[in-house]
C-alpha cells in the first residue's frame, strides 16, 4: 500500500528537472532554548585587562537545579572571565514572580566572590560584572568598564556552522566580545546576538575585528573586516552545541 | 525508430475495432452525449461530454484528489517523521479531436483547466525527544516544519485518449493519457520552535521546485450514453 502511494505521489507530479525537492535545504536550528539569561563577566579587579583562564561558578537558591551554562550543560565553567547561565525551558520567570539567584565565583589565585542574580520575566538578558580581587589583597576598586566608541551602525549576522555536520546550520543566542584584531587587547563586551543577529554601534569601517562567543568553557571566534552597513560572519559552534542536533 | 512504428500500429488496431462495429463514424460524435465517470492520476471525477462537430467533443468536467503518505521524504540528520499531502480539485473543459477517419478510437485531447485548490505539504516532526546540553526538549521546545506548495490556478492540458468517445451501447470505457501543465508553484516553509529559522529557506525550496508543473494524467472513463 505504502508503494502504491509513493507510485501515486511521483505519477502526481512528474518534476522535469528531477530535483529533490530538498536538495541543498539544511536544518537550521536555533539555540536560544535558554531565553532569559545573566552573563558573568569576571575581571581582575586591579587589572581587567587581565585575562581569567579559567575558573567555576557555583549556584544555589530555592531552584539552583534549574540554572544551566548556556549551551544547556550542568558544568558551570568560566572560561576566559566569561560564563553566561539562566533557567532551563522549565523554570523560565513568570510576571510578579522573579527568581533570586545567588553565585559563587571561584577563580584560582583570587578571593572567591559572591553575587546575587535575580531573573524577571520582562528582563531576557543582563550581564553581572565581577571584579575579584588576589587572594590577600582586598579589592578596594570599583568595576569599571571601558566605554564602547561610537560609530555607525553595523548589523551583524552570524551563521554557525559545524564541522561534523555540513548539513546543519545553527542560529546562535549568545554573547558577543571582540577587539580589533591584532590588538592584544583584552576582549570587550560587544552585545547579544538574537538568532545570530545583532546591530552595534562599536565597529569602525574599514578595521578589522575579532569576535567572540564563549559556552561550554570553550571560546569559539571568527575574524571579519568591516566595511559594509550589514556583515555577514561564519563561526565554527564546535561541538558542545553541534553534538546536540 | 521503434517507437515511429508503433503510433501507426496503435491507429491500425483502434481504427479495426471501431470499424467492425460503425460504417459511419461521424454520426457516433455529432450531437451525442454521454456521462463520464473517471479514476485516475488526478483523482475521481465526472464530466458531461457532447459531440458539437463530426470530428470533435467537448468535455466539462471536474476531479478531485486528496492523498497522503507518511515517511515518503526524509530530511538528512535529522531523525523525524514526514507526512506529505497533496489536495488537488480541478474544473476542465477539453476538447476531443479524432483525427483519423480510419481510427476513431484515437484523441487528440487539448484543453484547460482551473485548479480550484492544488496544494502540497510535507510535514516533519521530530521522532524523538531531543537533548540541549543536559536540557531534554520536548516535541513543542524542537517544533516542527512545513514544506508547503500551491500551483492554484489555469493550466493547459495535452494529451490523447485512446478508445472511442462514444458507442452506440449504453456504456463504454475510454482511456486518457495526458498531463496538465501547472503555473510555477508558490512555495514556502514555516517552522516553530528551535526550528523556526528554516523560514529561511523558503527561497531555496521554490528554486528545488519550480520545475515541479507536469501534473500526469492517466485516467480510466466509464461512460454512460446519455438518450
Amino acid at each position: 500500500m505504502k508503494n502504491i502511494k509513493k507510485l501515486l505521489f511521483v505519477l502526481l507530479l512528474l518534476p522535469v528537472a528531477c530535483k529533490k525537492p530538498t536538495e541543498d535545504l539544511k536544518i537550521v536550528v536555533d539555540t536560544n532554548v535558554i531565553k532569559y539569561t545573566a552573563l558573568i563577566h569576571v575581571t581582575d579587579a586591579s587589572n581587567p585587562e587581565v585575562v581569567l583562564k579559567s575558573g567555576t561558578l557555583s549556584v544555589s537558591g530555592d531552584n539552583a537545579d534549574d540554572i544551566y551554562e548556556i549551551s544547556g550543560n550542568k558544568q558551570l565553567n568560566i572560561s576566559n572571565g566569561v560564563i553566561a547561565i539562566g533557567p532551563g525551558p522549565a523554570a523560565v520567570p513568570v510576571a510578579g514572580k522573579p527568581e533570586t539567584y545567588s553565585v559563587q565565583v571561584k577563580v584560582p589565585g583570587y578571593n572567591t566572590a559572591t553575587k546575587s542574580i535575580t531573573f524577571t520575566a520582562d528582563q531576557k538578558q543582563q550581564v553581572i560584572n565581577v571584579a575579584l580581587s588576589k587572594t590577600g589583597s582586598v579589592n578596594s576598586n570599583p568595576v569599571t568598564q571601558k566605554p564602547l566608541p561610537v560609530y555607525d551602525a553595523v548589523g551583524l549576522n552570524f551563521t554557525g556552522t559545524c564541522s561534523s555536520r555540513p548539513d546543519l546550520v545553527i542560529r546562535p543566542s549568545m554573547y558577543v566580545f571582540f577587539r580589533e584584531t591584532g590588538s592584544g587587547a583584552a576582549y570587550q563586551y560587544l552585545g547579544y546576538m538574537e538568532s545570530g543577529n545583532m546591530t552595534v554601534t562599536a565597529l569602525e569601517k574599514g578595521k578589522t575585528y575579532d569576535f567572540q562567543v564563549t559556552y561550554d568553557g570553550q571560546n569559539y571566534g571568527t575574524t571579519q573586516q568591516i566595511n559594509n552597513e550589514s556583515e555577514s560572519l561564519t563561526i565554527n559552534m564546535g561541538s558542545a552545541i553541534c553534538n546536540n542536533f | 525508430m521503434k517507437k515511429l512504428f508503433l503510433l501507426p500500429l496503435l491507429v491500425f488496431v483502434l481504427g479495426k475495432s471501431s470499424k467492425a462495429q460503425n460504417t459511419d463514424w461521424r454520426d457516433q460524435v455529432t450531437n451525442q452525449k454521454s456521462l463520464h465517470f473517471n479514476v485516475g492520476t488526478q483523482g475521481v471525477g465526472a464530466e458531461f461530454a457532447y459531440g458539437v462537430l463530426p470530428k470533435m467533443s467537448l468535455r466539462l468536467g471536474a476531479n478531485i484528489i486528496p492523498v497522503s503518505a507518511d515517511n515518503v521524504f526524509s530530511v538528512s540528520g535529522f531523525n523525524s517523521n514526514s507526512r506529505m499531502s497533496a489536495n488537488f480539485s480541478n474544473i476542465h473543459l477539453l476538447a476531443d479531436f479524432i483525427p483519423f477517419k480510419s481510427a476513431p478510437g484515437f484523441r487528440l485531447v487539448g484543453g484547460a483547466g482551473y485548479f480550484i485548490n492544488a496544494k502540497g505539504k510535507i510535514a516533519v516532526q521530530p521522532k524523538d525527544n531531543y537533548t540541549y546540553g543536559d536540557i531534554v526538549l520536548n516535541n513543542e521546545e524542537v517544533g516542527n516544519l512545513n514544506m508547503n506548495v500551491n500551483w492554484r490556478g489555469f493550466a493547459p492540458y495535452a494529451g490523447i485518449g485512446l478508445l472511442k468517445p462514444f458507442s452506440n451501447r449504453t456504456f463504454n470505457v475510454n482511456l486518457d493519457l495526458g498531463t496538465y501543465f501547472l503555473k510555477q508553484p508558490d512555495a514556502n516553509i514555516t517552522a516553530s520552535g528551535i526550528l523556526s529559522g528554516n523560514t529561511s529557506q523558503s527561497a531555496q525550496l521554490q528554486q528545488n521546485l519550480k520545475g515541479y508543473r507536469f501534473l500526469p494524467v492517466v485516467q480510466l472513463n466509464f461512460n454512460f450514453r446519455i438518450q
